[in-house]
């Protein structure tokens, strides 16, 4: 009987199938004994196609040349970053990965759990060639082996400057000439105010929805958090002592935080910041700058003349300016600025550790990372003084790059809260400060109780990364 | 009475036990798979969150984020409000499209356009149509002579555009449903209502909606556990903004478990809102029971 005898066939196919699911795993393994060590790395996807394809090559070479296969992908930041946190949580992790997100969001955080391999062998070699203020981003705490040491490396970084109209600064009755532009607090916001001003009366109907400041003040955005935090240090306020202790609750850096929170709502309320900052995420300053709905825009790197650069010479070379950030409201100084470093990491958990800082090493190289991040057409800049020492960052011809140049070898840099202390990466994906303008803006709370509630909030987040 | 006729009823048994313990193997052997499945798919992972939200230190965290509370209104809102609402106006509508004329069937066909455009290309022109500045409401607002709103930097617009947005995406296909169950009342039932005289309002209340009344609450309490876990709308078309009020729990697990890296928090979300869900179930298989 056909049934009977499948009946009775089957407790052996299924003991097969078991045999084989248990030993098929042992059995590839010997296959592929004699097959190359493979490399998995997890890429940012870049912004141009020759960063993708510089690191192909980059990859590629590395393979040729070490006898070994590198499975390299490119993912863009807003899924990246996502999967590279489920990797880690999972434990089923890449050999490299880097992600615009990693500094953020993701290394304080993995460290702190003992998710990433201590890279300090590494951070030892490329030391003499490091800017100090980048490399020490990577130094994190470990709260399982409890210590500090580099979990991270750094590699490229953007810092906050200011992009502008100049055909429009010109329309408004003003010279556009970046010297031009004042350069003391209270008159550089009046200057853009009077921008908005002039526009609107020349035009009304042309100029009606154009505003003088592109300022985004949304809790979607990490721009957010570049804008009022590199404002904060220019009121001279603080949040996080470099010992990582909470200091904002102190009555001179509560000031500041107050003053700051006021000076973005009363832009925004004053009509000079278009209503839907309030929702913009890290793209909309950028595509509103872009449709000229702004005059200006603070932006933290120079994406928005770069994205010009390919498609539009005239408005990248004569009708975009770049400037750096007005001086301090407190004493008219200037001011360190924020540097946000983005860093690769490699998990713990990887089984080709050696393998994967062999392969960063090599990205790293001097020519090999010039050309790499030559690619991002100034977006970035890189880490390391020997890149940054190449004529490509210092082309006086090149309106916006050599700016980015003096902001981060002439001027005083220093790394974002989440070196003092890695809690700080919560109150950044918290997004307090935004969360903040919006409590003014459009629950009508005072700056100065939406302060008390972004600083207890601070201080409670901090108590709970014990 | 022979021997023959006495051994025979005690050969059955044996027989009818080895039948059945065929038929059941076999039955098992092909069952496997998809128990195999259900067991690691869906029972693992269930009894895993429920083990990893054990821990009552996740809700003692959880409920000190000051947006989890509003997080956890904004939900029943969203969904209180946004199924309701779709749910009579399908049934409303469906009255409209059981209608059989020409004209009802193109229109109904026109209807059902919105459940056929994939979602985030409608969220996106929904969200687009609503910017502050250059959407074509607000255009239309100031053509009118009247000021525009900034829709999705208040909390209370942002949400309701994500409610109206939902209500405009799913009212065809529940409206469709409900075609389907004014198609299956017997139609004597209205006959001979309208030898008694009835009008067509009292055949509403007396006959439509007694004969729909199992249907449409199996059908509210179904949406009501798909609308718990929405996640696309408030993502895209406001991103808990402004300033995190408009986050709902779907949104904010995500948050909190990819991009804080708390996954432990990411459960604890889920599980707050699993009794409510757990309940809905219970609810839809008593009704349908």
């Amino acid at each position: 009987m056909a049934n009977h005898g499948l009946l009775w066939r089957l407790p052996w196919i299924a003991a097969v199938c078991v045999a084989l699911a248990l030993i098929g795993p042992g059995l590839a393994g010997v296959a592929g004994a004699g097959e190359k060590p493979k490399l998995v790395v997890w890429w940012n996807k870049g912004y141009y196609k020759e960063e993708d394809e510089g690191m192909q090559k980059i990859a590629a070479a590395f393979a040729r040349e070490n006898d070994v296969e590198v499975e390299i992908t490119f993912t863009i930041q807003d899924d990246l970053g996502p999967k590279i946190t489920s990797a880690l949580i999972a434990r089923r992790v890449p050999d490299v990965a880097f992600c615009f997100f990693n500094d953020f969001h993701i290394s304080p955080r993995f460290a702190w759990d003992g998710r990433l391999a201590d890279v300090s062998d590494l951070i030892a070699d490329l030391k003499p060639r490091y800017i100090e203020s980048h490399m020490s981003t990577g130094r994190l705490f470990s709260k399982p082996e409890n210590k500090w040491s580099y979990y991270a490396i750094p590699i490229e970084a953007q810092a906050l400057g200011t992009h502008y109209w100049k055909d429009l600064v010109k329309e408004a009755g003003f010279d556009p000439d970046p010297k031009k532009i004042p350069m003391t607090w209270k008159e550089h916001w009046d200057f853009w105010k009077k921008v908005q001003i002039n526009l609107r009366k020349k035009d009304p109907a042309k100029y009606g929805k154009t505003y003088g400041i592109g300022m985004t003040s949304s809790s979607r955005s990490t721009d957010t958090i570049y804008n009022f935090e590199q404002y904060l240090l220019a009121h001279r306020g603080e949040v996080i002592s470099p010992e990582g202790k909470v200091i904002a609750g102190e009555a001179k850096n509560r000031e500041a935080i107050v003053k700051v929170l006021a000076f973005f709502t009363s832009i925004y309320k004053e009509g000079y910041v278009p209503s839907d900052a309030l929702t913009w995420t890290d793209g909309d300053n950028n595509a509103n700058f872009h449709n000229k709905t702004v005059v200006m825009t603070p932006n933290p790197s120079i994406s928005i003349p770069g994205a010009l650069f390919f498609t539009n010479k005239d408005a990248y070379y004569n009708k975009i300016g770049t400037i750096l950030q007005p001086t301090s409201p407190v004493d008219g100084k200037g001011y360190p600025y924020l540097v946000a470093v983005k860093q690769v990491i490699i998990p713990r958990d990887s089984k080709q550790q050696e393998l994967g800082k062999r392969f960063v090493k090599y990205v790293l190289d001097v020519k090999r990372f010039t050309e790499y991040v030559k690619a991002s057409n100034g977006r970035w800049f890189p880490s390391f003084k020997d890149v940054a020492a190449d004529p490509f960052f210092n082309d006086k011809k090149d309106p916006h790059i050599p700016v980015v140049t003096d902001q981060f070898m002439k001027n005083e840099t220093r790394p974002f809260y989440f070196s003092y202390h890695p809690a700080y990466v919560q109150v950044y994906t918290e997004n307090v400060w935004g969360k903040a303008i919006s409590r003014v803006v459009t629950e009508k709370w005072s700056n100065e109780q939406a302060v008390d509630e972004a600083v207890g909030r601070i201080e409670q987040i901090f108590k709970s990364w014990k | 009475m022979d021997q023959a006729s006495v051994a025979a009823p005690a050969l059955l048994v044996p027989m009818r036990r080895e039948r059945w313990l065929r038929n059941t193997l076999l039955g098992l052997a092909f069952c496997s798979p998809l128990v195999l499945l259900f067991l690691l798919l869906v029972l693992y992972p269930i009894l895993y969150m429920i083990y990893m939200g054990l821990d009552r230190e996740i809700y003692t965290d959880i409920f000190g984020d000051p947006i989890f509370v509003q997080t956890l209104w904004n939900t029943a809102i969203f969904v209180g409000f946004a199924v309701n609402v779709k749910m009579v106006l399908a049934l409303t509508m469906s009255g409209l499209f059981s209608v059989e004329n020409r004209f009802a069937r193109i229109l109904s066909g026109l209807f059902l356009l919105p459940w056929a455009i994939p979602s985030l290309p409608g969220i996106l022109a929904f969200r687009w149509m609503l910017n502050g500045q250059w959407g074509i409401v607000n255009k239309i607002l100031n053509d009118l002579g009247f000021a525009g709103y900034p829709w999705l930097v208040r909390r209370p617009t942002a949400l309701a555009a994500a409610i109206v947005y939902h209500i405009w995406k799913y009212l065809p296909f529940w409206t469709l449903i409900f075609v389907a169950g004014r198609r299956s009342i017997p139609k004597d039932l209205y006959e001979a209502a309208e030898i008694d005289g009835t009008t067509p309002l009292q055949k509403f209340r007396f006959i439509t909606l007694p004969m729909l009344r199992n249907l449409y609450m199996i059908c509210s309490l179904l949406s009501m556990v798909f609308s718990l876990g929405d996640f696309v709308i408030i993502k895209i078309m406001t991103g808990g903004a402004p300033g995190d009020s408009s986050h709902v729990l779907a949104t904010l697990a995500y948050r909190y478990t990819f991009l804080m890296g708390k996954i432990d928090w990411g459960v604890g979300t889920f599980i707050t809102a699993l009794p409510i869900t757990l309940l809905f179930i219970f609810i839809l298989i008593c009704w349908v029971k």
